[in-house]
């Protein structure tokens, strides 16, 4: 049987092809060509470079690369050639002055090193997000450097010419001024000299964000189109109808007030409804939230006046009239309605409510919105109709912005002369015949009144850095005034006011005496409905993300990578839907392997508007039948980071009824929460008012450990030898969840303090994001613990059903940084000692020290260290301006940027503790409570982050440490942080 | 012992001398006097200041003269001189200040100027003496050595005749040392010995080396002023808070910037060794005229670019007005003699080691500064006694300098 078995390689060999038996019998098809080569005699004699030489070359050169690498760079140190008097090298200083961009409006505190803006601080008021990243946008190299004629570079000098020749030549046509809403009253009566300069001008303002229906049903019904001014924290009863008053709707700056009437120490806390569709971060706030879908507001807001009157109430509404019949002229109804019967009911409810000049007041109006869309839409049929001749846009983007943008941009090929003033070569500036780049916010002069009686100046603090030119100088220009500059021309303007204007310059604002304004009698002639919407129809909600807003900074890699407070994703905008109505149509969230979050893809359409592909976030708390989608996202032109992401929602608008269908595929998130509720443990404890008043500790049950002696609390029981911490100082972070409103703020502000990097989706994804401050949201579930063992359910199917959240959440947000563990499972794991303990009760990170084992990340119960693994500010590949020179001048000079391949965290704001001691000691005296701050303590509105000195007794930390309800993060572990919570407490009825 | 004391005697007398004549001395410095009194307007060259250039003055003018105008110029001109109205009408409105020095003052002040200095000469020999000092060194090692050498072959020579006496076998130097070492490599004991004793010299070197990468002792670039602190801090005596004010205040000491020089260089345009060559280069940063004592309009200015010497790596925070101002460590303790640099070098080592080691040994002021008054009291119950260093307040902790 020993046959010899023959195997073809292929049929070809089968068949004895002639090629592949010649190619089986040659293995090198070609010969190489040795012969030749050696046989060259005569050229390798004359070569001077023999193989060994090559070697030697090779070998020295390698040398001298290395003891080339070990001789130290010539580094140079170039003082000033005239020192600037109030620069002193390595001082920071700080400058009062105003941001308003045309949506964000705050008055702040600019840092300054070296004559850079380095930092916004609050300056007494709560800002936002965005006014904290608007120091980024400033060194944006996206933004215009030069005035442009048809796209290319011109001078200022031919473009006023040519600017001013063309205006004169207009003899019939409109020239049309299209602004924001504009704050300072300098500029308003500038653009009037601009108005009688020439023939027929109009001034017109929108918002990107319309607020028509409350201005216009305040001018109907009080006389004054303004938005009233609220003062929550005289409240008991709050209702709000949709509008985002901690978010984004009206001002940025009620958080403050909001939290001003909510301590639960006084016994006294406002109660908060709120009635809306999407889950925004007002909603999560709110003690009880009601789903509703758009259309409904004006049904129940009619139908509560009408409650409130005498009728029967919708059941959704029973408790709150009950709450409000018992707090006349102690509560607020607002609501985010763009229409004006709808808010003229909420004017009436008010009314009914006597809360008017008690808790809101229309004779203390307040200024920042004052758009009219109507004008707008009548500017582009004049524009259509070839009546306007010339354009002149400031601060706005309306071939972006306007839901009917395509008409916009169509009617703009009527008018002859287009001039834009905008920072960037944006969705309108390109298609307009001149440019005239404004300067950025930091290096303008203004002045703003945003509400009664009060007034905060602008003022530059730092020279422009590009060719660019104030938009006030432009007009100037243009309406050939006889004046030097816009400055001078402010400078007198309060001047002649009797305003001290060193002293107002200084301070950043100033209060006028304004006689007040007295409204006209308030007489109720809206429409009430009683027209309930059909159940079947899904609709539409638009909102502005806490994140961008309208879009105007999209440019700004720290807003993109902001995370939303609700979905925790960045670097996108999506269709948030609730998990019912995902159902309903298949659509689903799931995270791949490596946990990361991916969505199905849908198609909508409403009427003939309709936008594809477009990713789906599941959203618990959103209403049933409805979507939400975040306008400020889908820019076509603003610079590289924020071009091309997500869509542009600003076609649609609210309550449009809309058809969804889902198409194939699937989207990728940048989500940077994976998990979503805390799974029955107390991470974030929670009580209620009513029971805080009987037992001020409840909810806060300490833990205890049986030892020998009995049961112990965890600080008494420990193995190890424990830090000194009673010499000296011993620094605390205190943060009270009942007053974090989870807007992110202090997000932002830790970034741009601590050289935080951007390291975009793709890494955020991976789960690489680097911010060292995170604020965790966490959703309610129907399944509890104790409901399991009431119903006899088994523990894995308890822990499946706790997995998801309720769908009408409640919600909670948590700040968590490093917790500066006092007992810390990091120190102890490091294998050369790169963490270390401080005496003042700090975790240091020593970068220098550091390996990169990440063995410390992996111990880390609180999961806070963040692995730094690119060379972010010098690589291409992560193109966030930190990589660019412009970019780079934001950086703090005070704190190293680190290098790939080490571990970094939260350290405390150790610059701003060393910097506060030094100071002390400089001048001999004790630090005061309050002096030294964080960058997330400073800059909370709220007073939800309190830091400061435990060892002095009389610190606010002090106190607050020995509250009833402060708790240690993860208590049971017994690691004994330097941060501590304070129990949430909801004032529920 | 009688000698030890006479010869200790005589050195008390001796020194005690010098210091009886070290104040004469100084009183009748003559340049000391001129450079605190009349370089601001004149020079000892022959460039027109604010007066005119002093070169060879003592010869144009007699004694009295010089006097007369010294003390009080303009009462000399109202006198009627008819060489001082000549001069008035020549510089005025410059009004020279009147200077009642004393005649021992004028003595010296006149002897200077009749001789003034030639600088190079001085540098060249200073140069000399320290060459000098270096050979003398090798010179009476080579002389050892020789000696050592001469006495070996005396010695062998020796031993070797001796030998040949006994009748025994005798040996070359070179015969011996090569048995020597056959014996010595037969062994391999002793082998290994020698094997591990350059392994340890060897190790003992490279760890050396390695750890000397990147330290910078004695750094000293050329800089792009020939600007010498020697003059500057040493000779003229200025405080080194005058030209780097922020040292007190802030994290980096600053190099002055252009418009401090010009607080001086304003009227002085000759400097001692350089004359106005590098003068001229602050003049051509700032755009300054010397001839006509003003600043040119619309100059373009260009910063000044010093090469940095004190290089801290950008993990390390270092701050000066904490050591400075609330330490009171004087410049010195890590700069080095500075006041007698011409050049500037770095002096310390910069390295974590140099940090640590002084932070151990120095203690903290605390008295008389409140910041410490509390952490004082706590640190005597802690620690006992009354005095801490640096270390025992915590400044050897990781994120007091990396942060």
């Amino acid at each position: 049987m020993s046959e010899i078995k023959k195997y073809w390689k292929s049929l070809s060999q089968l068949n004895e092809d002639p090629i592949v038996k010649r190619l089986s019998e040659n293995e090198f098809v070609e010969e190489l060509p040795v012969d030749k080569f050696l046989g060259d005699k005569k050229n390798l004699s004359e070569s001077q470079t023999s193989r060994r030489d090559f070697l030697k070359f090779l070998g020295f050169s390698t040398a001298a690369a290395t003891l080339a690498a070990c001789e130290n760079p010539i580094k140079k140190s170039i003082p000033y050639v005239i020192k600037p008097e109030e620069i002193t090298p390595g001082i920071a200083n700080y400058y009062a002055s105003t941001i308003y961009d045309g949506y964000d409006y705050a008055s702040v505190l600019v840092k300054t090193r070296e004559g850079r803006p380095i930092k916004i601080e609050n300056n007494g008021t709560h800002s936002n997000a965005r006014v904290q990243a608007s120091v980024l946008s400033l060194y944006d190299s996206g933004r215009l450097q030069y005035p442009l004629k048809s796209g290319k570079e011109i001078d200022w000098k031919t473009l006023d010419n040519e600017v001013k020749n063309k205006l004169q030549e207009i003899r019939n046509g409109k020239i049309i001024l299209l602004t924001s809403s504009i704050l300072s009253p300098s500029t308003k009566q500038l653009l009037q000299n601009f108005i009688n300069k020439y023939n027929r001008v109009e001034h017109a303002m929108f918002d990107s964000v319309p607020y028509d229906g409350i201005l216009n049903a305040n001018q109907e019904s009080f006389g004054i189109r303004a938005i009233p001014s609220y003062k929550f924290h005289k409240t008991n009863i709050i209702v709000s109808f949709g509008a985002d008053f901690l978010g984004n709707w009206g001002a940025n700056n009620y958080a403050s007030d909001y939290v001003g009437g909510r301590n639960p120490k006084s016994g006294k806390m406002s109660r908060h409804y709120q009635l809306e569709t999407n889950l925004s971060l007002t909603g999560a706030n709110a003690d009880k939230r009601i789903q509703i879908k758009p259309s409904e507001q004006a049904y129940l807001l009619s139908n509560l006046y009408a409650a409130l009157n005498g009728s029967s109430a919708d059941k959704r509404l029973k408790s709150i009239v009950k709450d409000l019949k018992k707090n006349t002229g102690k509560s607020i109804v607002l609501s985010d309605s763009n229409d004006k019967n709808t808010q003229l009911i909420v004017n009436a409810i008010n009314q009914k409510l006597s809360n008017y000049s008690k808790t809101l007041d229309i004779s203390i109006p307040c200024y920042l919105k004052q758009g009219d869309t109507e004008r707008v839409h009548s500017l582009i049929r004049e524009m259509e109709l070839g009546e306007v001749s010339a354009l002149i846009t400031y601060n706005v983007n309306p071939a972006y912005t306007l839901a009917d943008n395509k008409r916009f941009i169509k009617a703009l090929k009527q008018v002859n002369l287009t001039v834009s003033t905008s920072s960037y070569n944006d969705e309108t500036a390109e298609l307009m015949d001149y440019v005239a780049p404004d300067h950025h916010n930091l290096e303008s002069w203004g002045d703003a009144k945003p509400y009664y009686n009060y007034v905060s100046l602008m003022q530059p603090t730092i020279s422009p850095l590009f060719n660019t030119r104030q938009f006030q100088d432009s007009i100037i220009s243009w309406a050939e005034m006889n004046e030097v500059d816009y400055y001078s021309y402010l400078k007198k303007f309060w001047s002649n006011k009797g305003i001290k204007w060193n002293q107002a310059l200084h301070d950043g604002d100033f209060n006028l005496s304004e006689s007040k304004y007295f409204p006209k009698r308030f007489v109720f002639q809206g429409k009430l409905t009683d027209n309930k919407t059909q159940d079947k129809n899904i609709e539409i909600a638009l909102y502005e993300s806490i994140a961008l807003g309208d879009g105007a900074q999209a440019n700004n890699p720290w807003l993109q990578e902001f995370p939303d407070p609700i979905t925790r994703a960045c670097w996108d905008n999506y269709i948030t839907i609730s998990p019912s109505t995902a159902r309903d149509f298949g659509l689903k969230n799931w995270n791949i392997s490596n946990g990361a979050l991916n969505g199905s893809l849908v198609n909508i359409k409403s009427g003939n508007i309709s936008l594809n592909n477009l990713p789906v976030m599941i959203q618990p708390g959103q209403a049933n039948k409805t979507i939400g989608m975040a306008v400020g996202y889908g820019r076509k032109k603003c610079g590289k980071a924020g071009e091309g992401i997500g869509f542009n929602a600003n076609n649609f608008s609210n309550s449009n009824f809309i058809t969804i269908e889902k198409i194939e595929g699937e989207y990728e998130f940048a989500c940077t929460q994976l998990h979503h509720t805390m799974m029955g443990r107390d991470i974030v404890k929670e009580t209620t008012l009513a029971d805080y008043i009987k037992d001020p500790s409840s909810g806060n049950e300490r833990l205890e450990f049986s030892t020998y002696k009995g049961k112990l609390p965890s600080n008494k029981v420990t193995l190890y030898d424990e830090h000194d911490l009673k010499t000296g100082h011993f620094w605390n972070l205190s943060i009270d969840l009942s007053s974090c409103i989870g807007c992110g703020e202090c997000v932002v502000s830790c970034q741009a303090e601590n050289n935080i990097p951007v390291v975009g989706k793709e890494e955020v994804r991976k789960s690489r994001d680097m911010h060292w401050l995170r604020i965790d949201r966490y959703f309610s579930s129907e399944m509890t613990k104790e409901l399991a063992v009431e119903e006899k359910i088994s523990a894995i199917d308890m822990f499946s059903e706790m997995e998801e959240p309720s769908e009408n959440p409640e919600v909670v947000f948590q700040p968590v940084m490093c917790q500066h563990c006092n007992s810390a499972p990091c120190e102890n794991v490091c294998p050369v000692a790169a963490t270390t303990h401080s005496s003042e009760g700090l975790n240091q990170m020593t970068y220098n020290r550091c390996v990169g084992t990440r063995y410390c990340a992996n111990n880390c119960p609180y999961k806070v260290r963040r692995f730094n693994w690119f060379q972010y500010a010098e690589n291409e590949k992560f193109d966030y301006h930190m990589n660019d020179d412009y970019g780079k001048m934001v950086l703090n000079p005070d704190v190293v940027v680190r290098s790939r391949g080490v571990i970094e965290k939260c350290s405390m704001c150790i610059q701003r503790i060393q910097d506060i001691k030094l100071e002390a000691k400089k001048n001999g005296d004790k630090i005061k409570d309050k002096d030294a701050q964080t960058a997330c303590s400073a800059v909370c509105g709220t007073n939800a982050l309190v830091f400061g000195d435990r060892n002095d007794q009389n610190s606010e930390v002090a106190k607050l440490r020995e509250d009833e309800r402060a708790y240690d993060l993860l208590d049971h572990l017994n690691v004994r942080p330097s941060v501590f919570y304070q129990t949430k407490v909801r004032n529920k009825g | 012992m009688i000698q030890l004391d006479f010869w200790r005697n005589r050195l008390v007398l001796f020194s005690l001398f010098i210091l009886w004549f070290t104040p004469l001395f100084a009183e009748v410095d003559g340049e000391a006097l001129f450079k605190s009194n009349c370089t601001a307007c004149h020079s000892i060259g022959e460039n027109r200041l604010i007066g005119p250039g002093l070169k060879g003055i003592t010869e144009k003018r007699d004694r009295d003269w010089l006097i007369e105008w010294i003390r009080n110029s303009q009462e000399f001109i109202k006198s009627g001189d008819s060489e001082a109205v000549k001069l008035w009408e020549e510089w005025q409105p410059s009004v020279m200040t009147p200077f009642y020095f004393s005649d021992e003052e004028f003595d010296a002040l006149l002897a200077y100027l009749e001789n003034p200095p030639a600088e190079e000469v001085i540098s060249a020999s200073a140069d000399v003496t320290d060459i000098g000092e270096e050979s003398d060194n090798t010179t009476i090692l080579l002389i050892i050595v020789l000696v050592l050498t001469g006495l070996v072959s005396v010695l062998f020579s020796v031993k070797n005749s001796l030998k040949s006496s006994l009748n025994q076998e005798t040996q070359t130097i070179a015969e011996t040392l090569l048995n020597e070492y056959r014996n010595f490599t037969s062994n391999n004991l002793n082998l290994a010995g020698l094997g591990f004793i350059t392994f340890i010299i060897l190790a003992k070197v490279g760890y050396s080396a390695m750890l000397d990468i990147g330290v910078t002792t004695n750094y000293q670039p050329k800089q792009p002023i020939e600007f010498s602190h020697k003059i500057h801090a040493g000779e003229n005596g200025i405080d080194c808070n005058y030209c780097h004010s922020s040292a007190r205040h802030s994290k980096t000491s600053g190099i002055p910037s252009a418009n401090v020089c010009m607080n001086c260089h304003e009227n002085i345009t000759n400097g001692t060794k350089t004359g106005t060559k590098e003068i001229q280069k602050i003049y051509d940063a700032v755009g300054y005229d010397p001839d006509t004592r003003k600043y040119i309009d619309d100059y373009h200015q260009k910063p000044i670019e010093w090469i940095q010497i004190h290089n801290l790596p950008d993990l390390a925070y270092f701050n000066h007005a904490q050591h400075v101002s609330v330490g009171g460590i004087e410049c010195q303790t890590c700069h080095g003699p500075v006041e007698d640099m011409d050049e500037v070098y770095q002096h310390a080592e910069l390295t974590m080691g140099w940090c640590v080691e002084c932070h151990r040994e120095t203690e903290v002021e605390m008295a008389d500064n409140n910041y410490y008054t509390h952490l004082h009291e706590q640190l005597k119950n802690k620690y006992g006694g009354d005095k801490f260093t640096v270390e025992q307040i915590g400044g050897l902790e990781c994120a007091k300098c990396h942060y």
